[in-house]
């Protein structure tokens, strides 16, 4: 039996104690467990923020939206132009009280 | 807990607070995984003194629960959802069917004979 556990490299117990060996032979879960979600992936946006705006990229979603807009602006449906000039207020409305 | 947590987001599937919580305790876990195997061994080798069987029981919690494996949960990577986590695909059971309806698992049909 002693022989049989040497070639075997294993634990020579015949009495049977608890050498608590089972959790040594047991495997890591971690690595499997820690793949589990899919790890972020460089994006163009990314790209660009590394290597400067002066790049030629082509994103579709982008260049979708930027169609959609033009669209709405041929309409006359775009977003209001930003206001310059500080808002100014109205004598009798008030404003915010502090 | 933020301790834990990535500085940058580091996820690419469906992101809610609760999917980012599993996924730090999935990296503790993978981190601390042989500490806890190690005091494991302790407690349970009754060969060793009971003095170092009981401090390393002590130890052992008194180790954070984002350590413990029993916290990871799948969760599903289209919606994050908890429950009906198909484990072979990662998806919810009806996310599952929505991608397997539109072809987008490889081999995959619907039964029929």
């Amino acid at each position: 039996m002693s022989a049989q556990c040497q070639v075997f490299a294993t634990n020579f117990n015949p009495n049977g104690v608890r050498m608590g060996n089972k959790v040594l032979r047991q495997r890591l879960r971690g690595p499997a467990l820690a793949a589990y979600y899919p790890r972020r992936v460089a994006t163009i946006k990314d790209v660009r923020e590394e290597f400067g705006p002066g790049l030629d990229t082509w994103e579709d979603a982008e260049e979708d939206r930027f169609e959609y807009i033009d669209e709405l602006k041929e309409r006359g449906k775009g977003a209001p132009k930003k206001k310059s000039a500080p808002p100014t207020t109205k004598p009798g409305a008030g404003g915010k009280r502090r | 807990m933020s301790m834990f947590r990535a500085k940058k987001l580091d996820l690419g599937c469906f992101i809610k607070p609760r999917t980012i919580r599993d996924h730090t305790k999935r990296l503790v876990f993978e981190k601390f995984e042989p500490e806890r195997q190690a005091l494991r061994y302790i407690i349970r080798n009754t060969t060793l003194p009971p003095r170092v069987r009981a401090e390393a029981q002590l130890q052992l919690t008194q180790m954070h629960s984002y350590t413990r494996g029993t916290q990871i949960r799948n969760r599903c990577i289209m919606g994050g959802q908890g429950r009906g986590v198909l484990r072979d695909f990662k998806m919810t059971r009806f996310q599952f069917r929505m991608e397997a309806m539109a072809g987008n698992i490889p081999g995959m049909k619907r039964a029929s004979w």
